[in-house]
C-alpha cells in the first residue's frame, strides 16, 4: 500500500516573488463590493475582516488608502450599552470583535473614539471563577477568549483590572502532554489555540511556564515537504496555520527550528498573480484573511519590503511602540 | 422571475413559509442541502422535500439570504417589529443557510428563555445545519448552551426534591438507592423517585443523541476539531464519573478509529477516554466502589468491601481494599495492553500515518505516568500494594502482545481466571491479572519496560521500504529517548 502524504505540490510556474502592489490593490478594492452575496454571508465577522484588511495594508505601508473617518464611525456605532463591540451594526457584542475593534483603533491611534472604561468593564465581567473568559454573555468558554481579553486589556494598558493569576491558571490547565494547548481542558492541541495560549502567556509575563523544547518540537513537526505548515497532524498545509505556528515558534524562541526558505516559497506560491491576495493553498481562492497571514508570515521570516510584525498581536511593531507595549519573547 | 423589491418580498415570504411547512409536514427531515438549479421553474416552490432530505434550489438563495439577514438585523436594531413565530421561522431559514451568524442563534436563545422554543427543537435545528456545515463553530457553541439549559432544568428539578442526592446523571447509582429505600418511603417520595428516574433517563437519551450528532459530523469532515472537542465537553458535563459510558465509548470508537487512521481528532478522543477511565479506576478504593458498581453488570466484590468496612474489621477491610486496588490496577493494565496492541496492528496495516505514531506517543506517555504513580502509591501504602508491581517496581509493559480473551469492558470484574501467556519478543510471562500470584508476591521478574518499544521501532528501521514509516519511527524513537528518557 502506498502512502499518501497529505501535502501539496508546488508547481514550477507558481509565483516566487512578492507581488506587493497587487495585494494592496486587492485589499483596497475588497470593501467596495458591499452588496455582494459573499459580503452579506461574512457580515457576522465584519469587524475582524476590517482588522485583517487594515493590518495588512499598514504592514505594506498602504494604510492611508483606506477610509479612516468612515471606519472609525463604524466602530463607534458598534459599541453597545454593555461596553462590548459587535462585528457589525445590529449584531451582538463579543470579545472577538471587541479585540478587533481595539486593534483597528490602535492602528489609527484613536482608541479614545470608544468609551474605554466600559470596554474594560465588559471584559472584566466576562471572567469566570476558574479564571477563564466567556466570549459573551451567553457563557461559551475557550482559550481564544482568554487571549482576546488580555490582548485587548494590554493594548488599553488595563491588564490590572482582571484576576491575572486565575486567568493564567486556567490557560495552564489546557496544556497537553505534547506541550501544546487546546480550546478547553482535555481538548486536543491545535496550532490556532497554541498561538492564543502562547500569546496569552507572553502578555501576562508567564512564558517560563511553557515547555519550550517540547512545544517547539510539536510545532516543527507541522512543517511538510512542500515547506508549508499545517495546524495538526495529517492536515493539509495552510497559509493561516503557517502564521500561527511560525508566530508561536517566534514567541517561544524556536523559530530557527524550521526550514524558513521552504516556508517562504510555500507562502509565495499561495499568491494569485492576477487578482492579488493570498489563498490558503496554491491555486485556491484568495481572501483578506489569508492575505494578512501570508504577508505577516513573510514579515516574520525577515522580508524587508514589509514592516516588522509583532508575533503576539499580529500588528506592526511601530504601532505597538506607540502604545508602549512590548510583549515578552523567549530567546 | 421576481426582480422588483415587492416581488422579492412576496417570493421570499412564501419560501420561508414553505420551509416552515416542510418541517411541519415531515418532522423526520435529517439532512439539508442546496440543489444546483440556476433558474426558477415557473409556479414551483424552490423548496424540495425528497424522502427525509430538504433541498433549496440554488437560484433562490441569493434572494432568500439577504432578505432574512436584513429582516433580523432591522429587528435587532428595533427598527422593525417581528412576532415571535416569525422570528423563529426567519432565524431557522437564516441559520440553515449561514449557521455561523451568531446573533441569529442568540435570538433563538432568547426565544428559548421565554418558552417560545423548546431545547430539543433547537438541538434538532443545529443537527440539520451540521449536515451541511459540519464544522460550524457557532452551531456547536449554541448546542452547548442548549445542553446546559437542559442540565440546569434537570438538576433544579432534582435538587428541589432530594437536596442531599448527587448529580442527576449518575442514573444507575440513583436507581439503586431508590429501590433500596422504597419500603420506608411514602407515595410522594416514590413519585419523586420516578420523576428522578425519568430525568436521568432523559439525560441518558440526550447524551446518546449528542454522541450520534458528533459521530455524523466527524464522518462528514475529517479531523473535525469542533465535533470532537464538543464530544469531550459532553462527557465532561453529562457523563462525569460514569465508567460505563466511558467504557461504551471506548469500545464503540475502536472500529471507528480503525476505519479512520488519519483522523487525529478521533484518536485524541480515544486518548481522552483512556485517561478518564484510568483516572476513575485509579482513585483510592474507598471512593472507587461506586464506579466499580456502575460499570459491572454482576455484583462485584465492592459490596463485600462496604460491609467489612462498616463492621470496623480493619484488617479485613484493608485486605478487601487491597484486593480492589489490584483489580482496578489490573483493569488499567489491560486497557493499556489492548490499546498498544491496537496501535501496533494499525501501524503495521496502515504504514506512514503520523496520526497512529502520535497516538502511540500519547498512550505510552499515559502508561509511563500511571506506572510512576503506582510506584509511588506502592511505596507509601505498604508492601502488599507494591506486590502488584514486579520486583523492579514495574508492572508489565503495555507493549506485550497480550493474547487477551476479554474484549471491551468484559474483564472489569477481574474475577479469578487462568493465567494467560503473554509474549515479549518470544519470552513468556504470566498474566499480571492473576491476582493470586500477585498476592503471594512470587511474580517472576518482568523485563524492563522501555526496551520493548525500541524493539518495536527497530522493526521499521531496517529493511522497511516505506520512507514515511521510517521517518515516523525515527521521530518516535527520538521522542522516547529525549522526552521519556529525560523524565525522572
Ligand atoms: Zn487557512
Amino acid at each position: 500500500m502506498g502512502t499518501q502524504v497529505k501535502d501539496v505540490i508546488i508547481k514550477p510556474d507558481a509565483p516566487s516573488s512578492l507581488l506587493l502592489d497587487k495585494h494592496a490593490d486587492y485589499i483596497a478594492a475588497y470593501g467596495s463590493k458591499k452588496d455582494d452575496y459573499e459580503y452579506t454571508l461574512s457580515e457576522y465577522l465584519r469587524m475582524s475582516g476590517i482588522y485583517w484588511g487594515l493590518t495588512v495594508m499598514d504592514l505594506m505601508a498602504q494604510l492611508p488608502r483606506m477610509n479612516r473617518p468612515e471606519i472609525v464611525d463604524f466602530i463607534k456605532s458598534c459599541q453597545h450599552e454593555c461596553g462590548g463591540l459587535s462585528a457589525s451594526i445590529g449584531h451582538d457584542p463579543h470579545l472577538l470583535y471587541t479585540l478587533s475593534a481595539v486593534q483597528i483603533l490602535c492602528l489609527y491611534d484613536s482608541v479614545d473614539a470608544l468609551d474605554v472604561d466600559k470596554v474594560v468593564e465588559y471584559i472584566k465581567g466576562l471572567q469566570q471563577e476558574d479564571g477563564s473568559f466567556a466570549g459573551d454573555k451567553w457563557g461559551e468558554i475557550d482559550t481564544r477568549f482568554s487571549f482576546c481579553a488580555v490582548a485587548t486589556l494590554a493594548l488599553l494598558g488595563k491588564m490590572d483590572k482582571i484576576n491575572v493569576d486565575k486567568a493564567v491558571e486556567f490557560i495552564l490547565s489546557c496544556m497537553n502532554f505534547d506541550g501544546g494547548f487546546g480550546c478547553r481542558p482535555g481538548s486536543e492541541s491545535h496550532a490556532g489555540q497554541i498561538y492564543c495560549c502562547a500569546g496569552f502567556l507572553s502578555l501576562t509575563g508567564q512564558l517560563h511556564q511553557v515547555n519550550a523544547d517540547l512545544l517547539g518540537w510539536w510545532l516543527c513537526e507541522r512543517q511538510l515537504p512542500s515547506g508549508g505548515l499545517n495546524g495538526r497532524p495529517e492536515k493539509l498545509p495552510d497559509v493561516c496555520y503557517s502564521w500561527w505556528v511560525l508566530a508561536s515558534l517566534k514567541i517561544i524562541g524556536r523559530i530557527h527550528w524550521i526550514d524558513k526558505a521552504k516556508l517562504r516559497s510555500f507562502i509565495l506560491a499561495c499568491q494569485d498573480e492576477e487578482t492579488g491576495g493570498f489563498a490558503d493553498r496554491p491555486g485556491d481562492m484568495v481572501d483578506p484573511f489569508h492575505t494578512l497571514f501570508g504577508i505577516a508570515g513573510l514579515s516574520l521570516l525577515g522580508d524587508e519590503q514589509i514592516k516588522p510584525v509583532n508575533p503576539v498581536l499580529c500588528m506592526p511593531e511601530d504601532v505597538l511602540q506607540r502604545v508602549r507595549l512590548q510583549p515578552d519573547i523567549l530567546s | 422571475m421576481a426582480e422588483s423589491e415587492e416581488e422579492v418580498d412576496v417570493l421570499v415570504q412564501r419560501v420561508v413559509k414553505d420551509i416552515t411547512n416542510a418541517f411541519k409536514r415531515n418532522p423526520n427531515i435529517d439532512e439539508i442541502g442546496v440543489i444546483p438549479c440556476p433558474e426558477a421553474r415557473y409556479n414551483r416552490s424552490p423548496i424540495v422535500l425528497v424522502e427525509n432530505k430538504l433541498g433549496v434550489e440554488s437560484w433562490c438563495v441569493k434572494f432568500l439570504l439577504p432578505y432574512v439577514h436584513n429582516k433580523l438585523l432591522l429587528y435587532r436594531q428595533r427598527k422593525h417589529w417581528l412576532e415571535r413565530e416569525a422570528l423563529a421561522d426567519i432565524t431557522c431559514t437564516l441559520l440553515l443557510l449561514n449557521p455561523d451568524f451568531t446573533t441569529a442563534w442568540n435570538v433563538r436563545k432568547e426565544l428559548l428563555q421565554c418558552g417560545v422554543l423548546n431545547p430539543e427543537k433547537d438541538l434538532y435545528l443545529g443537527q440539520l445545519a451540521l449536515t451541511k456545515f459540519p464544522k460550524s463553530p457557532e452551531t456547536w457553541i449554541h448546542r452547548r448552551w442548549v445542553l446546559q439549559q437542559i442540565l440546569g432544568q434537570c438538576s433544579a428539578a432534582d435538587r428541589s426534591k432530594k437536596p442531599q442526592q448527587g448529580e442527576a446523571e449518575r442514573g444507575e447509582a440513583e436507581r439503586g438507592d431508590a429501590e433500596r429505600g422504597d419500603a420506608e418511603r411514602g407515595d410522594a417520595e416514590r413519585g419523586d423517585a420516578e420523576r428522578s428516574q425519568q430525568l436521568s433517563e432523559h439525560l441518558a437519551r440526550t447524551l446518546h443523541q449528542e454522541m450520534k450528532v458528533c459521530s455524523d459530523a466527524a464522518c462528514r469532515y475529517p479531523s473535525n476539531y469542533n465535533a470532537w472537542s464538543h464530544r469531550i465537553w459532553v462527557l465532561q458535563h453529562m457523563g462525569q464519573g460514569n465508567v460505563k459510558v466511558l467504557h461504551d465509548e471506548l469500545s464503540s470508537m475502536r472500529l471507528w478509529v480503525s476505519m479512520h487512521v488519519s483522523d487525529h481528532s478521533g484518536f485524541h478522543y480515544r486518548q481522552f477516554l483512556l485517561k478518564a477511565l484510568i483516572t476513575e479506576l485509579s482513585q483510592t478504593p474507598a471512593s472507587t466502589s461506586s464506579p466499580q458498581q456502575r460499570c459491572s453488570t454482576a455484583p462485584s466484590s465492592s459490596s463485600r468491601l462496604h460491609h467489612s468496612q462498616a463492621n470496623g474489621e480493619l484488617s479485613e477491610a484493608e485486605a478487601a481494599a487491597d484486593e480492589e486496588w489490584q483489580l482496578s490496577a489490573n483493569t488499567v493494565l489491560q486497557l493499556f495492553h489492548q490499546e498498544m496492541e491496537l496501535c501496533s496492528d494499525l501501524i503495521q496495516s496502515f504504514p506512514g500515518h503520523e496520526t497512529l505514531w502520535s497516538h502511540r506517543r500519547h498512550v505510552f506517555y499515559l502508561w509511563h505516568h500511571w506506572r510512576k504513580e503506582q510506584q509511588q502509591k506502592g511505596s507509601t501504602n505498604g508492601e502488599s500494594r507494591s506486590e502488584v508491581l514486579s520486583s523492579n517496581g514495574d508492572p508489565a509493559p503495555p507493549t506485550l502482545s497480550a493474547h487477551s480473551s476479554a474484549g471491551g469492558g468484559g474483564g472489569v470484574n477481574g474475577q479469578g481466571h487462568a493465567a494467560e501467556a503473554m509474549e515479549v519478543d518470544g519470552a513468556s510471562l504470566p498474566d499480571p491479572r492473576d491476582s493470586k500470584r500477585l498476592k503471594t508476591g512470587v511474580l517472576p521478574p518482568s523485563p524492563p519496560a522501555l526496551p520493548s518499544e525500541p524493539s518495536f521501532v527497530s522493526g521499521f528501521l531496517d529493511g522497511c521500504c516505506n520512507p514515511e514509516q521510517r521517518r515516523f519511527a525515527l521521530a518516535y524513537k527520538k521522542w522516547l529517548d529525549t522526552v521519556i528518557g529525560q523524565q525522572p
